[in-house]
């Protein structure tokens, strides 16, 4: 059975996982987490595809998306996912190591809810992950159709 | 001829009279001398020899003067009652008939003289007709160009001097000869087409390959143009060549030199896009792994801070200072390799006014003890944001190497403005460098003072000189150990 999952993270590395997990850890908001390795699971878990094609009929309260991903980019990710009627909804929080201005109208242009650089720096990246996690998973009150809180 | 004449008329006029009289006078001595002899009825031919000398010679008017002396001469010494100018009835027959021939002379030698006049006032034309002409084609022979003239069946009527100097055969040579034979013409398109051409227009232009008599083969801009005669039928082909072998080789050389121009700017920006490719994984990649070493020594450290002796937290803090100092270093890099990507967003920037936000903007580390001297400051054309960077880091570097000053001066000001150019420089009274080390100030990691003495990356006047050199201009610096350094730039004031 899945747990009951506010957010979808879709990360391909192991260790930004673990380190994300960590800080979300710390708001027990850990367990929330449902985890894509790369674009095309994230696709498949929106879409109740392949692995994911028994889970409950809810959208996560928000996804944190690397841009930077095996098979399908986060980029194309985000543009099926805000071109979706269905899925549009979703908020959908870029989180990556990227700087570049490109990166950001890109998102942005395609209808990005926020777009966060991760910092170098260990507190500050903990901080992100926590006010990020901690405001969309909590504070936000998800458009209908969204896994609620419990 | 005007002139010539005004002064000759009145001169040849009195001359003429004279000579009427004169010739009248003779005339009637020999009459009178032939009647003396008994040679009788002699006076009429002697008296009117003498009209028909000066209507030949001095014209109609002295003439009718000849007239009339020599019939008042006849009526007085001749006609009967002798001298007396009463004339018998029976003698005017005679008189009259005198009168009567004299006349007619002096109407014929009229008729002659102004019949005489216009023919040569045909001539006179007809030779300055010849000296123009003459003129004209002396001056076609005068000209480069290679002109010829051919009937409609190609064969050579005229051929100037351009023609015989540039293909090398004599006029003699080219002369009846078919010129396309003579010049083994290429044409571009079929001999045919062209002359279809030439009999529709009138005239055709384009590059014909001749083959000179050296038997060097050369390009001439040909331009035909047809002749018609008076009843429009075509009668000859006029044609002006200019010789274009020389430009023709310079347009291949030049496009063969914008062909490889252009392969070279499609490298470039290959090698652009690789650039910018791995800038962009510069920012991604090298960022994730600084970022997990960080955060697996804080995890590290807040797991295991208690079984840690001293030394074993010195090293994780070592860890952490050199993961944070790479992440500047990235960071730097990174907003360098930007300035050379992005476009530039160029318009009017006061420098007056970004001096004064950089300054205060600047961390006050310094406890105002800097002495500040800002010039009056032009306005100039360029990017703000960059503009702005470029002056962040010239003046965040005068204060760091005169920071060990106990009195630090810091000046910018403008010291020439002229040829829409503006040269600004920042000076300090730091510890300077030596100028032999000069070139190396600009270069990407290029530090001339220890990490120990000065923080920094030595990227901040690398980024400088890209940016000024993105807006035109150039960087200089003018300094010694000790003794201050001055960053001099130049950037344009207008748009142009």
């Amino acid at each position: 059975m899945e747990p009951l999952a506010r957010i979808l993270l879709v990360e391909d590395d192991p260790r930004d996982v673990e380190l994300t997990m960590t800080a979300l850890g710390d708001h027990n908001l850990a367990n929330e987490v449902v985890i894509a390795h790369d674009g095309e699971e994230a696709l498949d878990y929106l879409y109740r595809r392949g692995k994911f094609e028994f889970r409950i009929n809810q959208n996560p309260a928000v996804m944190l998306l690397d841009l930077k991903l095996p098979k399908i980019d986060g980029l194309e990710v985000l543009e099926k996912v805000k071109s979706d009627e269905k899925l549009k909804v979703i908020p959908v929080v870029v989180l990556t190591s990227s700087r570049e201005e490109r990166d950001m109208v890109a998102s942005y242009k395609l209808g990005v809810n926020a777009y966060v650089v991760k910092p170098v720096d260990f507190h500050e990246f903990v901080n992100a992950i926590k006010e990020l996690g901690v405001f969309w998973a909590i504070v936000n009150e998800p458009p209908p159709g969204s896994v609620r809180k419990r | 001829m005007g002139s010539k004449w005004q002064l000759k008329a009145p001169l040849s006029a009195i001359l003429g009279y004279a000579f009427a009289l004169i010739a009248v006078s003779l005339a009637l001595g020999a009459a009178l001398l032939a009647e003396h002899c008994n040679l009788r009825h002699l006076e009429f031919p002697l008296l009117l020899l003498p009209i028909i000398l000066i209507a030949w010679y001095a014209g109609p008017r002295p003439a009718i003067v000849a007239v009339v002396l020599s019939s008042l001469a006849l009526n007085y010494f001749f006609e009967p009652p002798f001298h007396s100018f009463y004339i018998a009835g029976s003698a005017l027959p005679h008189w009259f008939a005198f009168i009567l021939f004299g006349s007619l002379i002096i109407w014929f030698s009229a008729v002659r003289r102004r019949a005489e006049q216009k023919l040569r006032k045909a001539r006179d034309q007809l030779e300055l007709e010849v000296v123009k002409r003459t003129q004209q084609a002396s001056l076609l022979n005068l000209t480069y160009d290679m002109i010829f003239v051919r009937d409609m069946d190609s064969v050579i009527t005229y051929w100037n001097r351009g023609a015989e100097q540039l293909y090398g055969f004599t006029q003699q040579a080219a002369l009846g000869k078919r010129s396309y034979d003579l010049l083994h013409t290429v044409f571009p398109v079929s001999r045919n087409a062209i002359e279809a051409e030439v009999m529709r227009s009138g005239r055709w232009e384009g590059e014909l390959m001749h083959t000179k008599a050296d038997g060097t083969k050369i390009v001439v801009l040909s331009r035909w143009s047809l002749q018609r005669d008076e009843r429009g039928r075509p009668a000859a082909m006029l044609e002006i060549n200019t010789d274009i072998t020389g430009r023709k080789q310079r347009e291949d050389q030049i496009r063969v030199l914008n062909e490889e121009l252009a392969k070279r700017a499609d490298e470039l920006a290959v090698i652009n896009k690789e650039l910018e490719a791995f800038a962009y994984s510069t920012s991604h990649d090298l960022r994730a792994p600084l970022r997990h070493m960080v955060g697996y020594t804080e995890l590290l450290h807040k797991h295991a801070s208690r079984t840690l002796d001293e030394k074993g937290r010195h090293y994780m803090a070592t860890i952490l200072e050199a993961a944070k100092k790479m992440g500047t270093l990235i960071d730097d890099l990174l907003a360098f390799s930007r300035i050379g990507r992005a476009e530039t967003r160029e318009t009017n920037v006061s420098l007056e006014h970004l001096v004064t936000e950089v300054l205060s903007e600047m961390p006050t580390s310094d406890g105002g003890k800097i002495d500040w001297k800002i010039g009056k400051l032009p306005e100039v054309y360029g990017d703000r944001s960059m503009l702005k960077l470029a002056l962040v880091n010239l003046i965040s570097n005068a204060i760091k190497f005169s920071r060990t000053r106990s009195r630090p001066e810091i000046a910018i000001e403008c010291v020439e403005k002229k040829n829409n150019r503006a040269v600004v420089f920042v000076k300090d009274n730091g510890v300077g460098f030596d100028m032999k080390y000069a070139h190396k100030l600009f270069g990407v990691f290029q530090r001339l003072h220890s990490t120990e003495a000065f923080e920094g990356t030595g990227i901040g006047l690398a980024t400088v000189q890209r940016i000024i050199h993105r807006h035109g201009g150039k960087i200089w610096a003018e300094s010694a150990v000790d003794n201050g350094a001055t960053f001099y730039f130049s950037v344009p004031t207008n748009g142009s």
